[in-house]
């Protein structure tokens, strides 16, 4: 078992976002996560990260079989989780390549490796670098600095790609693309799906799954699972609203 | 306020001198009696106090034998005084060394002090249109074993027309309790260029006093800049007066105290001829229980239009109890100027450094790359690489990734 969340309870300062939610994810399997505004998918997807700001006071969350809530976020990283974020962060004065350099040793050095030699390091880049679409040049920018809206979506996809993780969380990565880079990101998720390594979407759309073709679906609604099903029930979301759900 | 330490030191410091010469020091030494050391009753010394220095008893420094080999960039010619002492074992050269006069106008208690003990120093005189082959980097250590020690030097720059120099004023030390004074006096002709460097990782034993006054002459072109990473305590005051039509003067630094450090950083740039451009970037990172001070002043003199200044002031305080005081301070008599100004301060960004950890970089790591990135503006102006890789060990900042490497796999 990939990824087990048992009864997960997850609070924002006094609010109470996750309410027992339950979940098993397996190796090689994509799960596609949707729900109305305000559901708790951010929130879910921040803490199986370890982003600050969450409180967690029920539940368990095992990656592996460990217990991912005692580990800090960069060791959560290190352990193969990575989480593409809604709104990528500018770091200005912090390349993109100096943060791709120091996150790839970082888990290296977490697994007992040596550091990656620079002309090996360099051409993983660069091939990646290609695949997303994202011009070289930008990568001695600061981290997304000056970035339009797609370019740090596909920046997210580029450092996924060069990270490897084995458990893929993307949080509404598919919001405010166009059908051209919508393309671009599905074809990196797609690129890393393999039978060791399992994906969650968080998305609001149907879109995003006509190119990524999930296994299962689940509905988030009020800090549970409501309804899971196969990919047919996206689209039954899609005709039907949320409404009938949450009246359930 | 006692002081009697210090009348006891000078009597026997006086009384080694040529008589000539003694008259002059009584007179100084007196006007430092009168005035003691500064307190925070003085607008000035608002935020730095050194009252409780009356009480306190050093001896005169003396030639204590040092390694400085560590600190030695290969590739500037070297200068080098222990406790204001010309190690000529040390020094790769002595042409630049000499006995200096003290400056005439002794605008504080302090400078009346070093007046009234200084001992040779630094004499660089480049006449018209010389260009110093390689930079000169001044050493200035001091080291103190069981007592505590004192050093005060005056110091001096002239550059001819045209005549161009780089000069790092460095200064480092260890042992107990110290306190040094310096005054720095610089004289740029016409067309005139300096590249004046200081970086003071003293030990935390150390206090430091250093002030620099420049005088622009036209066109002359000052790039000056400061970077304190250690000691116990510094004050560090920056003038330049803009006297020449055209004069341009960068002034810029970086302080990042930490532990119980205070570090005072007083600029003043005057602008005394029109068309003349002043620029004073001042960074600080200031952490544990540090304290840091910033006052930047801007004077435009009635005849100075057209003056283009700009000052910008940003500061990062890494610990609930550091603390910092920064003041921009404008004062214009001319109406067809430019002058702007900015201070800010602010925390390491949060958000930043949770994206940087989410990416699997340590905490440790993570914070080091935020200050880096914060620091960058006032490093990238260091334009001598060794000196730059000097600086960016003291400061314990990860390297980036070379770029040029980038482009060539890249392409």
């Amino acid at each position: 078992m990939l990824l087990e969340i048992k009864n997960l309870h997850a609070r924002v300062e006094t609010k109470e976002i996750l309410k027992g939610l339950d979940l098993t994810v397996k190796a090689g399997e994509v799960h596609a996560i949707m729900g109305p505004n305000g559901a708790g998918k951010s929130t879910l997807s921040h803490v199986i990260a370890g982003r600050e700001g969450y409180a967690v006071t029920d539940g368990e969350v095992l990656f592996n079989g460990k217990n991912l809530l005692e580990l800090e976020p960069e060791a959560r990283a290190c352990e193969g989780i990575f989480l593409g974020f809604q709104y990528p962060v500018e770091i200005p004065g912090v390349s993109n390549i100096t943060l791709l350099k120091a996150a790839l040793n970082a888990r290296r050095k977490y697994r007992g490796e040596k550091e990656i030699e620079p002309g090996d390091f360099l051409a993983w880049v660069r091939d990646r670098a290609k695949l997303v679409k994202i011009d070289p040049k930008m990568l001695s920018r600061g981290v997304n600095e000056g970035f339009s809206g797609g370019e740090k979506k596909r920046n997210e996809i580029l450092q996924m790609l060069i990270l490897q993780p084995t458990l893929m969380i993307l949080d509404e990565t598919d919001s405010g693309l166009d059908i051209d880079a919508l393309r671009i990101v599905a074809d990196g998720i797609n690129t890393m799906r393999a039978p060791e390594r399992a994906t969650i979407l968080v998305t609001h759309y149907q879109r995003l799954l006509d190119y990524v073709q999930p296994d299962f679906v689940h509905v988030l609604a009020g800090g549970r699972i409501v309804k899971s099903g196969g990919p047919e029930l996206a689209k039954e979301l899609e005709d039907k609203g949320y409404g009938w759900l949450e009246a359930a | 306020m006692s002081l009697s330490t210090y009348t006891e030191r000078f009597e026997r410091f006086a009384a080694t001198l040529p008589a000539a010469e003694q008259q002059q020091r009584q007179a100084q030494f007196a006007r430092f009696l009168s005035s003691g050391f500064p307190t925070r009753a003085l607008e000035e010394w608002r935020y730095t106090d050194l009252s409780t220095y009356a009480d306190r008893d050093y001896s005169l420094g003396e030639a204590l034998p040092s390694n400085v080999a560590s600190e030695c960039l290969a590739d500037a010619e070297r200068v080098v005084y222990v406790n204001g002492v010309l190690n000529t074992e040390l020094s790769t050269t002595s042409r630049w060394h000499a006995a200096v006069d003290a400056p005439k106008t002794l605008r504080d208690g302090l400078i009346a002090l070093n007046a009234a003990f200084a001992r040779g120093g630094l004499n660089l005189q480049l006449p018209k249109n010389e260009r110093l082959a390689a930079p000169l980097q001044v050493l200035l250590v001091s080291r103190a074993e069981s007592s505590a020690v004192m050093s005060h030097q005056c110091h001096r720059i002239e550059l001819g027309e045209n005549a161009e120099a780089t000069v790092l004023l460095q200064f480092v030390g260890n042992g107990g309790e110290r306190l040094a004074t310096h005054v720095i006096d610089i004289t740029l002709a016409a067309g005139a260029k300096l590249q004046l460097y200081r970086l003071q990782d003293e030990g935390s034993g150390a206090t430091l006093i250093t002030q620099v006054e420049v005088q622009q002459a036209r066109g002359s072109q000052l790039r000056a800049l400061t970077i304190d990473l250690g000691a116990a305590f510094v004050r560090h005051d920056f003038s330049t007066d803009l006297a020449g039509p055209g004069a341009d003067a960068e002034i810029s630094g970086l302080y990042a105290p930490r532990g119980t450090a205070h570090i005072d950083n007083h600029t003043r740039a005057v602008h005394s001829a029109p068309h003349c451009r002043s620029r004073s970037h001042y960074r600080g990172i200031i952490d544990e229980r540090a304290r840091a001070v910033f006052n930047g002043k801007v004077l435009v003199q009635p005849d100075a239009q057209k003056t283009d200044s700009e000052q910008r002031i940003a500061n990062l305080l890494l610990s609930r109890r550091a603390e910092v005081n920064a003041k921009p301070e404008l004062e214009i008599y001319a109406d067809d100027v430019k002058c702007a100004h900015g201070a800010t301060v602010g925390q390491l960004d949060e958000t930043a450094l949770g994206y940087l950890r989410s990416r699997g970089i340590p905490q440790d790591a993570a914070r080091a790359l935020l200050l880096r990135a914060f620091a960058v503006e006032i490093l990238d102006r260091i334009t001598w690489p060794a000196l730059a890789a000097r600086v960016a060990a003291g400061m314990n900042l990860p390297s980036e990734m070379p770029l040029a490497s980038l482009d060539e796999v890249m392409a």
